[in-house]
């Protein structure tokens, strides 16, 4: 089943689902690392099945927000919901995981064992995460130290973390970070397949093109200011550039 | 599509958990380097112990009153677990930072908060790793008691068993320490000096301070390395005991107050500060508790069985003024040969020091030197710091004649003269191989579950092409 949203601005209370409502809503969330400020009142929301692009360049404040939605970081401002109830930061880890970006996690551990830890602590079948490893090929470095995988097998580790996991919402902080055109197609390809099956997503990308191949709609961040939202249709719309690619209505909007 | 309602995940295993923080604390190499440099270290202090005690039974041979002077927990046991505490005391802090600081590093800590788990089940779990580290670390101690059994020597269980409570709490408090450290600090180098400086700067406390007056004395009780004297002496205290237990689970409340990262930095101190304080009543409380057991073979805490059934039946409060400055060495042996032990059995004992200050100016006082005995309306006086002396003065007091003396109150002692030289071989060679043989099997590749190497569906196949 394909449910890859259809391009309707997003600024409507209604959502791009029409009537849909959010399943996640964020309103007014500000954050200062003293006198830089990281975000300034942002709101947005995230819908059910779709996979949101979070656009902005180094220092945009993507992280930071990521961080933010999933309750790990403090933040000065702001209200988080989820279904149209408060969804209070010691919660948020009932429904988001977070994929964090630089991080090599257990790295004296074979890959095996980390797969086997996630997979445990959520009770997930061992057919699954057969089905995750498969579809990551990461079978050749099951036995491997993280601390001796490639830049792009770590990612795939992450990937695969972050799919074992549960969580109806998935934050993942650049993940195509480390993998060639090839790679980067085939997990984008894998992300739709999940977001097929109801598993929403937002993905914190500097790369344009791979946000462009693989995201319904976008947040575009700069200095932690939200600058434009909505699907590639309705930006082109707005800057008044039909045939525009991500990059120039980034450029356009910041 | 999945329904978007809210997904509470259900209480996670805590197999799981508690397997990871096993095989993270045992994967690093300070385990390993702590136990190796542990075999030398606990070794020759075993082989020496063995020497001086085989010396001074070659002086008890025939002599029963020599010889009962000769106690394995004295002469051996407390000397090679004096060698483990200084490798817990310097050591054992870099092995359980590895639980939380080797996670905050590489930033998986970033995924283990958002796991279905509350902090302080988090942190009981790394202490657990921590518990289970230390006793690994006590194997060449352990192995030091079971050497002394195989050379034919003496092991009481009760006060065994009571030295080796007394090591793992402490164990288990640097333990906290350090995890507390690696939580409040950023990276495990700074927390590993946080845990030094605790650990080294209070034996250093303990080594200035100790026998001093007025606040020193409060500062040295301070020192971690208080907590092992009383079991070194062979006394089971319950205050004690709950009051280190109290200590632990401050630390580990303290490290819990800061796993969470996206809690406020002033949340995080108004959660430390209740921490603090509910440790602070809990150690006050543990404090008040004057039960404690003599676990010794030989009694050195108590007096005869006798004396103890004849002191327990003195109703009357009995109330002792000492004019003494608390650093005099007469004061420290009157305290340790009858006041600490009367403690133990008086029904309604005060002890006070008179007038502590007064002493210091002078020696001109004609008073310094009594100790005063009031028991009921009676009174008496002496200079004496003997028992011998002590407890007839007591009795006298209270009106009632000394006990016989008991048959079979007598301990034996333990002579024997052992060759350790054959125990170097056990700590210096085989030991240690055994410990990187097991590092080695530790470090190597697992056994892959076939179940996760089979083929990817069709479905999974065509989507990552």
């Amino acid at each position: 089943m394909d449910t890859h949203l259809s391009p309707i601005s997003t600024n409507d209370a209604a959502g791009p689902l029409g009537a849909a409502r959010a399943l996640l809503r964020v309103t007014g969330l500000a954050k200062r690392y003293g006198d830089e400020t990281a975000l300034a009142d942002v709101a947005f929301d995230v819908y059910a099945g779709e996979i949101l692009g979070l656009i902005g360049p180094n220092g945009a404040g993507k992280t930071t927000l990521l961080e933010a939605v999933a309750g790990l970081v403090p933040v000065d401002a702001g209200r988080i919901a989820w279904c149209g109830a408060p969804l209070p930061p010691a919660r948020r880890r009932d429904v988001i995981f977070y994929m964090p970006d630089g991080i090599r996690p257990y790295r004296d551990q074979p890959v095996v064992r980390v797969l086997r830890f996630f997979a445990g602590v959520y009770r997930q079948p061992s057919g699954r995460v057969a089905d995750t490893i498969a579809a990551l090929e990461l079978g050749a470095v099951l036995g491997k130290r993280v601390e001796a995988l490639s830049k792009g097998f770590n990612r795939r580790l992450l990937i695969a973390l972050a799919l074992i996991a549960p969580h109806p919402l998935v934050l993942m902080d650049e993940p195509f970070d480390g993998f060639d055109l090839r790679q980067s197609r085939a997990i984008a390809d894998l992300l739709r397949g999940a977001a097929a099956r109801g598993r929403t997503f937002v993905l914190a990308i500097h790369q344009l093109a791979d946000a462009e191949r693989v995201c319904d709609r976008f947040l575009l961040l700069s200095q932690g200011r939200l600058r434009g939202e909505g699907t590639l249709e309705s930006l082109r719309a707005r800057t008044q550039l039909p045939a525009a690619h991500l990059e120039e209505i980034f450029l356009a909007l910041t | 599509m999945r329904s978007p309602e809210p997904l509470r995940i259900a209480r996670a295993p805590l197999r799981p958990l508690l397997a990871k923080e096993m095989r993270e604390i045992t994967s690093g190499r300070a385990l390993w380097i702590m136990l190796l440099l542990l075999c030398p270290l606990v070794g020759f202090s075993f082989v020496q112990a063995v020497w001086l005690y085989g010396d001074a039974s070659g002086g008890a041979q025939g002599s029963p009153v020599l010889a009962r002077s000769l106690s394995s927990f004295d002469g051996i046991l407390v000397p090679s677990f004096g060698a483990f505490y200084v490798g817990v005391t310097l050591l054992f802090p870099f092995v359980a930072i590895r639980a939380l600081g080797q996670e905050k590093e590489t930033g998986a800590l970033r995924l283990l908060v958002q796991m279905p788990y509350p902090a302080p089940v988090l942190i009981g779990g790394k202490l657990a790793a921590i518990a289970a580290a230390w006793v690994m670390c006590s194997v060449p101690a352990l192995s030091s008691l079971a050497v002394w059994s195989l050379l034919g020597g003496h092991l009481a269980p009760a006060e065994t068993l009571n030295l080796l409570l007394g090591h793992l709490l402490y164990g288990l408090l640097v333990g906290a320490i350090a995890l507390a450290a690696a939580a409040v600090t950023e990276s495990a180098a700074t927390a590993a000096i946080v845990a030094l400086a605790v650990t080294i700067g209070s034996w250093a406390l303990d080594f200035t301070l100790a026998g001093r007056p007025g606040i020193f004395a409060w500062i040295a009780l301070a020192s971690l390395t208080q907590t092992l004297h009383a079991f070194e002496q062979g006394v089971l205290s319950a205050g004690l005991v709950l009051g280190i237990a109290a200590a632990i689970a401050g630390f580990a409340a303290l490290a819990a107050a800061w796993l969470p990262p996206g809690v406020t930095l002033r949340a995080k101190l108004v959660r430390s500060l209740a921490c603090v304080i509910a440790t602070a009543v809990l150690l006050g409380a543990a404090g008040q508790i004057r039960l404690a057991v003599d676990v010794t073979e030989d009694r050195r805490n108590s007096f005869s069985r006798a004396d103890e059934r004849l002191l327990a039946t003195l109703h009357q409060p009995l109330t002792v003024t000492i004019h003494l400055a608390p650093e005099d060495p007469r004061y420290v042996d009157v305290q340790r040969a009858v006041f600490s032990k009367l403690a133990r059995v008086l029904p309604d004992l005060t002890i006070r020091i008179a007038a502590p200050h007064s002493f210091a100016a002078s020696g001109s006082d004609e008073r310094y030197g009594e100790i005063e005995y009031s028991y009921g309306t009676r009174r008496d006086v002496s200079r004496s710091t003997s028992p011998r002396e002590i407890l007839p003065l007591i009795y006298g007091l209270a009106g009632v004649p000394p006990p016989a003396a008991a048959p079979g109150d007598d301990f034996p002692g333990y002579p024997l003269i052992a060759d350790g030289a054959a125990a170097l071989a056990w700590f210096f060679a085989v030991m240690p191989l055994a410990i990187a043989l097991a590092w080695s099997l530790v470090r190597r590749p697992p056994r892959i579950d076939p179940a996760f190497t089979r083929q990817s569906s069709k479905e999974e196949s065509h989507a990552i092409q």
